[in-house]
């Protein structure tokens, strides 16, 4: 659900682009923003209604506010929202994606398969091609279903769901060969879930209770230098315990093999800010403020960063970004009267 | 040195130190943690706890507003069942062995016509406590019942989990057999009201200590004697095990909670052969049952799941993926429950399987299965579609509406006689200690009933079947029967340190019934194993006669049929040992007793 918040904050910027916000709105938005990344929805939908209340006509936080009606499973409002999305912004893939969601959880699969089969040549998600699948498996086209199964599995190669289904899909028509191939592939991705969740678990414990150098062996069972995510993993398990530099490395090879992982560029700012490396941290988090323009704590460290650089010139709009989006951070607003002070002096 | 103070105000004030890792996104990593709450919360419930993987109700539709007429009463008290059933402390649960209950049975045990009812009971680590014991009561056929357990020779205190019944003897009683940790116990009946110990004779008596859960018996090679199947739960010991508060991974929601099943040595099930001379034999590795993945099995039923004459064996194994022992007619099983669809839900993702309920819900003839999971997740209830395939309809079927509880006993069964089966389970939570800091997770939680809607959709009841349903206990077994021959069927249930509920059904509203006793004479005396489709009312239904159903509990051998407006059923038998037999016409709101390779030989009206 996090990378979707993520996509739908670039989204909901190029919707809002050119719009004058009231004061207020991004900060609700931006709260809202960080309470979905905790998967604190309730909460969020609140942020999101009050920003809402300051400006109805804002997309981007009824788009946020109809993406956390979903996840909260209060499907017909979310569905009511995306519609007024879509009149506020226009038609928008990503907004079609989520009515064909809503459809296919309401058991409309025809109107699931009209609306996500109109994105499927340019998915807003990767996922919609899947979900574009399992409609049609569910109206009865096992066909037309497997054929959107296999091209989700092409996608997500590492998503256990999509072989599963396809595995059924294959079953059901007789083709035993390929249900049993899928079938392995399956259980081989969840195989290594699992032990991926052994090894965070002793990762943990260790990074916890033994000394680094100790740890630093457990930790490494996690290490995958092809897997992005595995390695963003094991960068964050060592940032948590403190241990920035051990954490380097691993989220250096993440960002190489995912430039997209907003998670990877972060904590990769985060460690090298933590260990006061800031002329490294600035590139990390300036792509991680460009790909989570929202996201309080990026923007705020970017700020900082500069502003121990001494690139104050620099810091001061990314400060002023970050103190729209918490006004109630004194320390940013400190920080920021004493850059505008040092600005009138000269 | 200025900005370095600055800097170190600044973070620190900003509370960067304690957030700004951000969390993983992507939904492998997410399923890692589980989903529902941040990552670092979500990984502790995963590495302490059962699987709660943070599924959100789907929205509820509107009412139908069609009249349900069953209505249930809970009138335990009233007929007797007086008891408590002791399982661990009241208030707190410290080890994953006092959270998991135990099972109840329906069952007529000196064949007067009336169901009797047995009680597990579970005890405290502390000691014994005193009147907690096993129990079994008499129907005095006025709707009351007298506890025989004395009598019967069946006091017994420990930490009792399922129970079978089934004739393996073939002498006609049914005889009990009952789960637990350390030992599991085979009492024989002995035809006079009482039973024996005969666990160490027949050669049942295991080494060591064992956490048997879900049993059934289950004639597997059709000689017509009755074999037995054992679930194993986990590597139990107090002494190995760290109790509540001793492990900072075994929590739930940020409180401390008894650990387990993730993190403990999940076990394999065993089979034992019944050797015709009252003695069994292990086949465990020779049939195959041994060489599955050793997972968190929990209840168990055995039932002809494909229509191959064979008796299969499905397991609902809890944060593991579920067995499906598919009997090749050979004297051996295969491991199939990932190419049946039954190990894990439509997604692929393994559930914590507790309960399991075999009938037909949408009358076609094939036996679909209800299996039931912990909070936060939906049932699966999964459609048979031919040849040993099941399809996960839950969703589909409107029951992803209901999310809330923890789910254990469960059944598919005809509860308003309008010929279409319903859903019910009862619920409880494993942790009370969660409540004191989060009350929307109750330990004690009510009953849920699905109402079948026809077409595969059903709606769940939340007032509409009588005050007894939406009434709260942290339930765990539960059986189908009807103990006071009205032509409907009662429910009972075990509610964890408190007396049983016994739901008396009332139902108004005129629909028909049928009910079919079989007498094994080539297959096994109880018939376990059969599979009896009833036609009626251009419906085709099936059922089967089972030793074990929802969870780690046994429910009236005699089949119930609800009919609806239709005032005549015929019925096709597929027995155990392969023969089929056919009877026509049969008139509704009659208990019909049918015999192996005779016909029907008894006809008795009641409930009119």
């Amino acid at each position: 659900m996090t990378q979707i918040v993520a996509a739908l904050l670039v989204i909901a910027v190029g919707i809002s682009q050119g719009q004058l916000q009231r004061p207020g709105v991004e900060a609700h938005i931006s709260r809202g923003v960080q309470l979905m990344q905790d998967q604190l929805f309730e909460a969020a939908s609140g942020e999101f209604e009050q920003a809402l209340a300051l400006n109805p006509e804002d997309p981007r936080a009824r788009l946020q506010f109809a993406v956390c009606l979903l996840s909260l499973g209060r499907n017909d409002e979310a569905r009511r929202q995306f519609e007024q999305v879509r009149k506020l912004a226009g038609e928008s893939r990503y907004v079609t994606y989520y009515l064909g969601r809503l459809d296919l959880l309401s058991n409309d699969y025809a109107s699931a398969i009209r609306r996500l089969g109109s994105v499927a040549e340019d998915p807003p998600f990767p996922d919609t091609v899947f979900y574009l699948g399992v409609a049609y498996i569910s109206s009865g086209d096992v066909a037309e279903g497997t054929k959107w199964l296999e091209r989700a599995a092409q996608l997500l190669p590492r998503d256990y769901r999509v072989h599963y289904r396809l595995a059924r899909a294959y079953s059901s028509a007789g083709r035993e060969q390929k249900a049993s191939r899928e079938y392995d592939l399956y259980s081989q991705l969840r195989d290594e879930h699992k032990n991926t969740e052994k090894d965070v678990r002793a990762c943990s414990s260790a990074l916890r209770t033994e000394p680094l150098a100790t740890a630093r062996e457990v930790c490494h069972r996690i290490y995958d230098p092809n897997d992005p995510e595995k390695l963003t993993l094991l960068g964050q398990l060592f940032g948590d315990a403190g241990a920035f530099a051990e954490a380097l490395e691993p989220l250096r090879q993440a960002v190489q093999l995912d430039p997209n992982s907003f998670e990877a560029w972060h904590n990769l700012g985060v460690s090298y800010f933590r260990l006061q490396r800031y002329g490294e941290a600035r590139a990390p988090l300036e792509k991680a403020a460009a790909l989570r323009p929202e996201f309080y704590g990026s923007v705020v460290l970017l700020g900082a960063t500069l502003y121990m650089l001494g690139e104050d010139d620099a810091a001061l709009p990314v400060l002023e970004h970050a103190h729209r989006l918490n006004p109630n951070d004194t320390e940013t607003t400190a920080v920021l009267e004493k850059l505008r002070a040092g600005r009138k002096k000269e | 040195m200025h900005r370095q103070r600055g800097l170190f105000k600044f973070t620190q004030h900003t509370g960067l130190e304690d957030h700004h890792y951000a969390r993983m996104t992507r939904r492998e990593f997410l399923a890692i943690f589980a989903a529902g709450a941040t990552s670092s919360i979500t990984q502790t419930q995963q590495l302490g706890g059962m699987a709660s993987r943070g599924v959100r109700p789907q929205p509820r539709g509107k009412p139908s507003g069609l009249p349900f007429h069953a209505h249930f009463t809970d009138v335990a008290y009233h007929a007797g069942l007086r008891a408590p059933v002791v399982y661990g402390p009241p208030d707190r649960m410290d080890y994953i062995i006092e959270s998991m209950g135990c099972g109840v049975a329906f069952l007529d045990y000196d064949n007067d016509g009336w169901l009797d009812i047995f009680l597990l009971s579970g005890t405290r680590r502390e000691g014994p406590v005193e009147g907690a014991t096993n129990r079994l009561y008499k129907n005095n056929r006025d709707g009351t019942f007298t506890d025989v357990t004395t009598k019967a020779g069946l006091v017994r205190q420990g930490w009792a989990c399922g129970v079978s019944v089934g004739d393996y003897n073939n002498d006609g009683f049914e005889d009990l057999f009952i789960t637990g940790w350390p030992q599991n116990i085979l009492y024989r009946n002995n035809g006079d009201g009482t039973f024996t110990d005969v666990t160490e004779v027949a050669g049942l008596l295991h080494p060591g200590k064992r956490w048997g859960t879900g049993c059934t018996w289950v004639d597997y090679d059709r000689d017509g004697r009755l074999d037995l199947f054992v679930s194993n739960y986990l590597d139990f010991d107090f002494d190995k095990i760290p109790p509540t508060g001793k492990d900072p991974n075994c929590n739930f929601k940020g409180v401390p909670v008894n650990c387990g099943p993730r993190g403990l040595f999940p076990e394999r099930p065993m089979l034992y052969h019944n050797d015709g001379d009252g003695t069994f034999t292990d086949v465990t590795a020779r049939s195959g049952v041994g060489a599955a993945a050793p997972e968190f099995g929990l209840a168990v039923v055995a039932a002809d799941l494909d229509g191959d004459g064979w008796q299969d064996i499905y397991v609902a194994c809890d944060s593991t993926p579920s067995l499906l022992f598919h009997n090749r007619g050979d004297g051996t099983f295969s491991e199939q429950g990932l190419q049946s669809g039954l190990a894990v839900n439509e997604d692929g993702n393994e559930q914590a399987g507790m309960g399991i309920a075999i009938g037909d819900f949408d009358t076609d003839g094939r036996l679909d299965a209800l299996k039931t999971h912990f909070a936060e997740d939906t049932v699966a209830l999964y459609r048979n579609i031919g040849h040993l395939v099941f399809d996960d309809v839950t969703l589909r079927s409107g029951l992803g509406v209901e999310t809330r509880y923890v789910g254990w006993g469960d059944g598919i069964v005809d509860l308003d006689n309008d010929g279409l089966p319903d859903l019910f389970w009862v619920t409880g939570s494993t942790f009370p200690e969660v409540q004191r800091k989060h009350p929307e997770y109750a330990h004690k939680t009510p009953r849920v009933l699905f109402r079948n809607l026809g077409g595969s959709r059903f709606e769940e009841l939340l007032n509409a079947a009588g005050e007894a349903i939406a009434e709260a206990h942290s339930s765990r077994g539960v059986a189908f029967g009807d103990f006071d021959n009205d032509g409907d069927l009662d429910i009972l249930i075990m509610n964890m340190n408190e007396p049983p509920s016994l739901l008396r059904n009332d139902v108004r509203g005129g629909g028909h019934w049928l009910k079919v006793k079989l007498v094994g004479t080539r297959s096994n005396t109880s018939a376990i194993g059969a599979v009896v489709t009833a036609m009626y009312g251009g419906r085709r239904q099936a059922q089967a006669v089972l030793a074990s159903s929802g969870y780690l509990s046994c429910g009236d051998r005699r089949l119930h049929f609800g009919l609806g407006t239709a005032t005549t059923a015929d019925l096709e038998i597929a027995w155990p040992s392969g023969v089929h037999e056919s009877v026509k016409g049969l008139r509704a709101n009659q208990l019909v007793t049918v015999k192996e390779g005779v016909g029907v030989v008894g006809r008795e009206r009641f409930g009119l």
